[in-house]
This record gives structure tokens, C-alpha cells and sequence, in this order.
């Protein structure tokens, strides 16, 4: 166990390494983001929104900046193994499942990244209250496992088809609307102090991402095997 | 088999008028609703249903394909996944009709259109997955993997978005509203209807399937 998960987070380290020598993934993750922010932000600002429209529609605008830069960034995890053509060596060397886990970690990674920086510029931006900071995290967290989740195995399906780029939003995106629907009501709920509502939608999030996370550790190494 | 399967099939017919027959004739218009619109259950409930068990089917197959490696059962899964779509577009505008007589708009977000939506949109990516891929092994098991996926999320659709939200949907699931039950004389022509639009899609598979077959038959003997 402890050997599977040296070797996990080796491939995780392999990934970030590659990553901060070119920076593509990150780049094209901070780009879509805070060019979304920005002209989100340009026009409507703190002040445009009535109050009581507030916690909806600012939940609403962050999810989908976060879920769409996502979408810019995290198809490169497997597509630059097949086009550097390292993905034979990668297949000798790990175990699937490692190998998973590893993409995954990575993944995560940018993602949290991403989130670190957008979240707090966001509820700066647009003067995004919330009451409940420390749940606010939770859902953050959460919502982006189970974001990292879906498009890890969705970036592994796409990796062997052809027409990668515009097929990797097509497959997401549905299996990640429900997600999104329930990170926005969790997020509403956090920024408007509606204990009930947060409690049922972080239990909806656990349930949609570790169903996901179980259904993809067995699907993984079908699709990799090749 | 062929000639089971003749009898079979003219009993089907038989059925089917029968039912529309007792759908639009027989039945007294439900109260509660606005005109005839009741009677729009006896084909809505149906088509809903045989869409969930195509899905599941779908899935199923899909399973099969990754464990067994034979041809037929990413047939089975890609007729499925078609009878599916097909089902759930008319469940879909059947439900839009009966919203329209019933709440005055053929389209409001309801959490059950919202999901309905995002299940169409899912199973025409597994489509548009299946036309990205030319190997037809590698065609089979990765849309067998996506089949399998967005399985998994079907339930979140069904059963959780709507619930966090709230639905004008009469909850058919869990029945606990005594009003909202149906008579004996409903209940036993929305259960035939429930066969017949069973049947009808069993057929559909097996003529599906059988074409499938032909089709992969002629491209060994192209090649």
C-alpha cells in the first residue's frame, strides 16, 4: 500500500516537474480564468446585483469560471503522454491503477492551484460575502475532487480517440452538470448561512464523487491497457 | 424462434391498439387535471420507464463487453443507448405537452426537464464518442467505459436534483400522497401500457441488434 502510493505520487511529481517546465496546463488554466473574471467583474462588479439576487447568481458565475477553465486545462494529462509518445514507457513502468491515482494527484493539484488563486480575487472582485468561510473551503475542496475525478477518466477516454480537443468538453460536460448543479447550491448555501441546504448538497457531492472515484479506479486500467 | 416470434409480434400489435384504444376510450378523464390531459400518463409513464431500462440495459451490455470481448454485446449497447434517446425524447415531449395543459409553458426548468436534458446531452456525447473512434475494438470499449460512467450519474439526475429543488413533477417514485394515486381502472391500463411499450422495445432491440450483426458480418467479409 504504502510502496502503491510512493509510486503514485512519483508519477504526480513526474507530471508536475513536466508541468512547471512549460507551464501549458497552468497557463491556459490561470488565462481562462481570469479572463472570465475579469470580464465578469467589468461588467457587473460589486454593486450591479441586488442583494437578494447575490448569493445566486455570484455561486453561479464562480462555478462556471472554475468549471470551465478546468475544461481549457485538464484534458493535457494524458493527451501530452500520447503525443510526446510516452505513454508505452509509462504503461511498462506503473500499474494502472498508479498510474490513476497519479493523474489524478495531479490534477488535483492544478485545480487547487487554480482555486487558491481565483476564489479569494473572485469574492474580492465582486463582493462576494460569505457567511460561513471554513464550509465555503469544504465545498471548494470537494466540488473540486469530484471535478478532478470526472475529468481524469473523461481525459484518459479522450487520450485514445481522435478530435481530442473539442471531444473532451462534449464528454465532461454532461457528466458534470449534475456536479455543478449541486456546487452551486452548496456554494448558495455556504454564502447565505443555509445550514440544511449545505448538509444536503455536501452529502449529494461525497455520494456523485466518491461513486465516481470507485466506478473510475475499475474503468481506468481498461481504458489504458490499450 | 421464427414463427414464436411472428405470433409474438402480431400479439404485440394487438396489444398496443388495445391499450391506445382503452387510453383514449375507455378510461373516464382522471379529475384533478384540466380536460383529457390525464391521459397523456398512459404514454409518458411508459416511454419514461422503457428509456430507464434502455440505459440500463445499455450499461449492462456495456459491463458484458468489458468483461467478454465479443462483438454482440457492444451492439446490444450501442441499440440501447439509440432506444434510449429515442424513448427519452419522447418522454420528453409528451411531458412538455401535458406542462403546457397542466401549468401553461411547454418549457420551465423544471428539475425534471433539467434532468432530462442532461440525460439526452449525455448519451449524444456517448454518440459523438462513438463517431470519434474508428477501431471498432477501441470504438467498443471506450464508449463501453462511458456508458458505464454516465450510468453512474444517472440516479444524481433522477433522484437527488430533484429533490434539492422543488418540482411541480407528480413524485411517482415515492408515493405518499394519497391524492395522487390512481384508481384500479388507471392503474391496470397504465400497467398494460407499461408492457406493451416494454415489448415494443424489446422487438426494437432485437431488430436493432439483428442489423448490427449484418452490418459487422459485411465488413469481415469487405475486408
Amino acid at each position: 500500500m504504502s510502496r502503491w502510493l510512493a509510486e503514485a505520487l512519483a508519477v504526480a511529481a513526474k507530471d508536475l516537474r513536466a508541468e512547471f517546465r512549460t507551464r501549458v496546463a497552468l497557463n491556459s488554466l490561470a488565462l481562462f480564468a481570469l479572463t472570465t473574471l475579469a470580464a465578469v467583474s467589468y461588467t457587473i462588479g460589486p454593486y450591479r446585483l441586488a442583494a437578494e439576487d447575490r448569493p445566486f447568481l455570484l455561486s453561479v458565475l464562480l462555478w462556471i469560471v472554475i468549471f470551465f477553465a478546468a475544461l481549457a486545462g485538464l484534458d493535457r494529462s494524458f493527451v501530452k503522454e500520447e503525443e510526446s509518445h510516452t505513454a508505452p514507457l509509462l504503461r511498462l513502468a506503473a500499474a494502472p491503477t498508479v498510474v490513476w491515482a497519479g493523474k489524478l494527484l495531479y490534477n488535483l493539484v492544478l485545480i487547487f492551484v487554480l482555486m487558491a488563486m481565483l476564489a479569494p480575487l473572485f469574492c474580492v472582485l465582486m463582493g462576494f460575502e460569505i457567511a460561513m468561510p471554513w464550509r465555503f473551503v469544504v465545498v471548494l475542496a470537494v466540488g473540486g475532487y469530484g471535478l478532478a475525478v470526472i475529468t481524469t477518466i473523461v481525459a484518459a477516454i479522450i487520450a485514445q480517440a481522435m478530435t481530442r480537443g473539442a471531444l473532451f468538453s462534449v464528454l465532461s460536460l454532461p457528466l458534470l452538470l449534475p456536479l455543478l448543479i449541486i456546487v452551486i447550491e452548496g456554494t448558495r448555501a455556504v454564502a447565505m448561512g443555509d445550514l440544511a441546504s449545505f448538509s444536503e448538497s455536501l452529502r449529494a457531492m461525497i455520494t456523485m464523487a466518491g461513486a465516481m472515484t470507485i466506478v473510475s479506479a475499475f474503468l481506468f486500467p481498461i481504458v489504458w491497457r490499450d | 424462434m421464427n414463427r414464436v416470434g411472428f405470433a409474438l409480434k402480431w400479439f404485440l400489435f394487438v396489444w398496443m391498439v388495445v391499450v391506445i384504444w382503452a387510453a383514449f376510450m375507455w378510461i373516464p378523464s382522471a379529475e384533478g387535471f384540466k380536460g383529457e390531459s390525464s391521459r397523456i400518463v398512459f404514454f409518458h409513464v411508459p416511454t419514461a420507464w422503457v428509456a430507464t431500462l434502455a440505459f440500463l440495459v445499455s450499461c449492462i451490455a456495456s459491463g458484458m463487453y468489458l468483461w467478454r470481448r465479443e462483438p454482440k454485446y457492444d451492439f446490444g449497447a450501442a441499440v440501447s443507448a439509440g432506444l434510449g434517446l429515442l424513448y427519452a425524447v419522447l418522454a420528453t415531449v409528451t411531458g412538455a405537452i401535458f406542462a403546457k395543459i397542466m401549468w401553461g409553458a411547454y418549457w420551465n426548468w423544471d428539475p425534471r426537464q433539467t434532468s432530462i436534458t442532461i440525460l439526452l446531452l449525455i448519451y449524444a456525447a456517448y454518440f459523438a464518442l462513438r463517431s470519434a473512434v474508428a477501431d471498432p475494438e477501441k470504438r467498443a470499449t471506450l464508449s463501453a467505459v462511458y456508458s458505464i460512467l454516465a450510468f453512474v450519474t444517472v440516479p444524481f439526475l433522477m433522484f437527488i436534483v430533484p429533490r434539492i429543488y422543488f418540482s411541480l413533477h407528480p413524485d411517482v417514485m415515492t408515493n405518499a400522497d394519497p391524492d395522487n394515486s390512481l384508481d384500479s381502472a388507471h392503474l391496470i391500463v397504465l400497467l398494460a401500457s407499461l408492457a406493451g411499450f416494454t415489448g415494443l422495445s424489446v422487438w426494437l432491440y432485437s431488430v436493432g441488434t439483428r442489423i448490427e450483426k449484418i452490418r459487422h458480418r459485411r465488413r469481415q467479409e469487405v475486408l
